[in-house]
């Protein structure tokens, strides 16, 4: 069933590593909706977050893939249910004197923080899942955006087993 | 202080520890620090290539011969572009092979230098592993990973871009250096880990009770028999149950033709009772292949009474082309051992005589006497089989791989997945090194061989007594068969002239035969052998000989055609 799967992976911080994984999705066309990284509480260790819509055995074997790449010391993937999951977004907003209200109405009701003001602009910053971001998004459509900045998406497995994930891929072999 | 060794140097020095006798290669301006060190090595020998494409098969020839990794050496730029086609030959077919490439000196990369190309980034999709290496002090370990990740694993091409500073730089060098992969004291960030599934040995007792239910059960043995050294366990594991055994093209000489459970090849060009066999079998049992689409044609109506058992190396394998009903994630020979502690004798008696109702004597359809079936057969009369086989690519490479009859483990070698043509005569001077005291034969048509013909050159500079046969039909032939069956006879682009290769040949100081008639092959192929050197044997074929059966592509191994199918409009 195709549905959000998750493909977490802990792989070496080097530029290099992370062109081989691009460059290996890339090669099988995949539907990736969301490509984030970044440091763990490893030195020298990186987390790259990949949201794809597709079913869980294409992610899964996704992840034995990646397990192949030199410099990645693991990959698995995980169903939304197994994880937790979250985005940052940044808004850059314009807002005439007349609809200021609205839009603190607004940032009040998805608890987003103003965290920039200047004469003509204003930027609001919220978290949450890719729905929630979405969702304040469409919020903010009868306004004019001038500008959005997403994070990517974020996720950890819920497991205490693995550092990257749920399971090693040998387990999943069929 | 103690003593310290330039870059180049340490790369020699390297190349020594890892048991290094032969690399391939070619010098240009980026690389010559290297060379410059090189004569410090008389261990070392360098073969002096006519391009570096054919230091790349030449490397790779040497790997697939000794199971170690084959050297090539080039220089920034054009050098290391020209290895491409090489090593995503190496790459497709799982060869550890080693290229070291020169690279502009680091205050001048990313400036588009003279001979600057980004060959990390031009490499990546066809290396196992590339790397640029920084500074000395990190090149002895980078080189000892590259052999280390080469060989390792699922075997295949790591560069290592050097730059020509580097290789100027000074530094300490130790031979004790790291251990491959335990810098950090945690195991490599490559090849497989050997952790099992909890449930390894459910799975083992699973494939043995789906192995004695199983009416129809086959084996197809690919590359992996051969790259695990499984070729023992193979036989004792099919003798054990019975199982006819199919090997694919690259499998070939994993498992004795003469043996009486051998079935033969199958997929595209297989033989009909091999596919058909495959169409009613009931279990598969897939020991180290990828089920490539030239072995499964539609992949949607294949097998489609089988359930497949996946003994495979990488696990991200499994599953990837074929449905699989049971996964086996490891090495091919322990798999097979453990299956043989488990699996009960049986003979599959009914089932090979089926398969042997599949079997029917197929007229070839060949004008003249001088066919590709006689010539192989004088061939194999004429070495006795003691010999390496390396073919090129297109229809004589079809029927290298079906008329011949293999009996020794590992003899012969071919481009499988890339289908590179112009790699035989090349990858043969590898695998002269690899085996010096037995004939090499690489085996090309008209096209391949024009392709990488040049090495004709290295062969003389350097004694290489690579023995050449041309199958020469005036076409790049399998292209010309496509167009026949299926593009309505336009022969476009493919009648190919060539020179007079005897003459060639003699222009490079080797001899050379031109065979035209089928009563001169057995003379003119001991002479080839009896003559000490490279010799050049050309065998004038009928010019329109089809490879059959075949399944056109996208069909299915049900609908072979087995002659000139009804003209179709394009």
């Amino acid at each position: 069933m195709t549905a959000a799967q998750t493909v977490a992976v802990l792989l070496d911080e080097e530029l290099l590593t992370l062109t081989r994984i691009a460059g290996m999705l890339r090669r099988r066309n995949l539907p990736i909706s969301s490509f984030a990284v970044g440091p763990t509480g490893t030195p020298g260790c990186s987390r790259l977050i990949i949201m794809l819509q597709t079913d869980a055995d294409a992610a899964d074997r996704v992840a034995r893939q990646l397990r192949n790449v030199i410099g990645v010391r693991e990959a698995a993937a995980f169903a939304a249910r197994d994880g937790v999951a979250r985005e940052l977004v940044l808004v850059k907003v314009r807002a005439s004197q007349d609809h200021y209200g609205d839009l603190l109405d607004v940032a009040l009701l998805y608890k987003a923080a103003i965290i920039d003001e200047t004469a003509d602009a204003t930027i609001l910053e919220v978290s949450g899942s890719e729905a929630f971001v979405l969702s304040f998004l469409r919020a903010l459509d009868r306004f004019e955006v001038l500008d959005i900045a997403r994070s990517g998406v974020v996720a950890l497995g819920r497991s205490a087993l693995g550092a990257a994930a749920v399971s090693l891929s040998p387990e999943t072999v069929p | 202080m103690p003593d310290t060794l330039t870059g180049a140097q340490i790369i020699c020095r390297v190349m020594q520890e890892q048991g290094v006798d032969v690399l391939f290669g070619y010098p240009g301006g980026a690389i010559m620090p290297f060379y410059h060190a090189l004569p410090e090595h008389p261990r070392l020998r360098h073969i002096l290539v006519r391009h570096e494409q054919a230091a790349a098969h030449a490397a790779d020839g040497y790997a697939r011969a000794t199971g170690r990794p084959g050297v090539c050496v080039a220089t920034s730029g054009p050098g290391a572009t020209n290895l491409v086609t090489g090593l995503a030959t190496a790459y497709m077919d799982n060869s550890p092979v080693v290229a070291i490439t020169g690279q502009v000196s680091r205050p001048m990369i990313g400036r588009d230098a003279f001979q600057e190309t980004d060959v990390i980034g031009v490499t990546q999709p066809i290396t196992k592993h590339n790397v640029l290496v920084r500074d000395v002090e990190e090149l002895a370990d980078t080189l000892r990973d590259a052999f280390a990740i080469a060989a390792s694993g699922r075997p295949g091409p790591v560069l290592v871009d050097v730059p020509k500073d580097v290789q100027n730089q000074r530094a300490e060098y130790r031979a004790d250096g790291h251990m491959a992969g335990s810098s950090d004291g945690r195991p490599g960030t490559w090849g497989h880990p050997s952790i099992r599934p909890s449930d390894h040995q459910r799975r083992i007792h699973q494939a043995a009770r789906l192995i004695a239910e199983a009416q129809r059960p086959l084996i197809m043995a690919g590359h992996g028999v051969l790259l695990a050294h499984a070729t023992d366990e193979l036989r004792c594991f099919a003798e054990r149950t019975g199982i006819p055994v199919i090997t694919t093209l690259l499998g070939i000489s994993g498992f004795s033709e003469q043996h009486a459970l051998h079935l033969g090849m199958p997929g595209m060009h297989g033989e009909v009772h091999v596919n058909r066999a495959i169409q009613h079998a009931d279990l598969i049992i897939g020991v180290g292949l990828r089920f490539d689409d030239r072995v499964t044609g539609n992949t949607a109506q294949f097998a489609p009474r089988a359930k497949i058992i996946h003994l495979e190396l990488d696990p991200a394998e499994i599953g990837k082309n074929v449905p699989t009903e049971l996964g086996l994630a490891g090495d091919a020979r322990d798999l097979l051992r453990q299956l043989l502690g488990v699996v009960r004798p049986r003979d599959c008696y009914a089932w090979r005589a089926e398969i042997t109702g599949f079997m029917r004597t197929r007229e070839e359809q060949y004008r003249g006497d001088l066919s590709p079936q006689s010539i192989l057969t004088a061939l194999h009369r004429a070495t006795g089989g003691h010999c390496t086989i390396v073919s090129d690519v297109g229809q004589h490479q079809m029927w290298v791989a079906k008329l011949y009859p293999y009996r020794r483990v590992n003899t012969h070698i071919t481009s499988g997945g890339l289908g590179a043509m112009g790699f035989a005569v090349p990858a043969a001077m590898g695998v002269h090194f690899a085996r010096p005291d037995e004939p090499v034969w690489a085996i090309s048509g008209d096209g391949g061989f024009q392709m990488n013909m040049q090495e004709m050159a290295t062969m003389v500079q350097e004694k290489i007594p690579v023995k050449m046969a041309i199958f020469n039909n005036g076409y790049l032939g399998m292209v010309r068969q496509w167009q026949q069956f299926f593009h309505g006879r336009r022969y476009s682009a493919t009648p190919i002239w060539s020179p007079d290769y005897v003459k060639l040949a003699a222009a490079y100081g080797i001899q050379g035969w031109r065979v035209e008639d089928a009563s001169d092959t057995d003379a003119v192929l001991e002479a080839a052998l009896g003559t000490d050197g490279p010799t050049l044997v050309e065998f004038m074929i009928e010019q329109e000989a089809n490879v059959f059966p075949m399944i056109p592509p996208g069909a299915s191994l049900s609908e072979p055609i087995e002659g000139e199918p009804a003209p179709v409009g394009v």
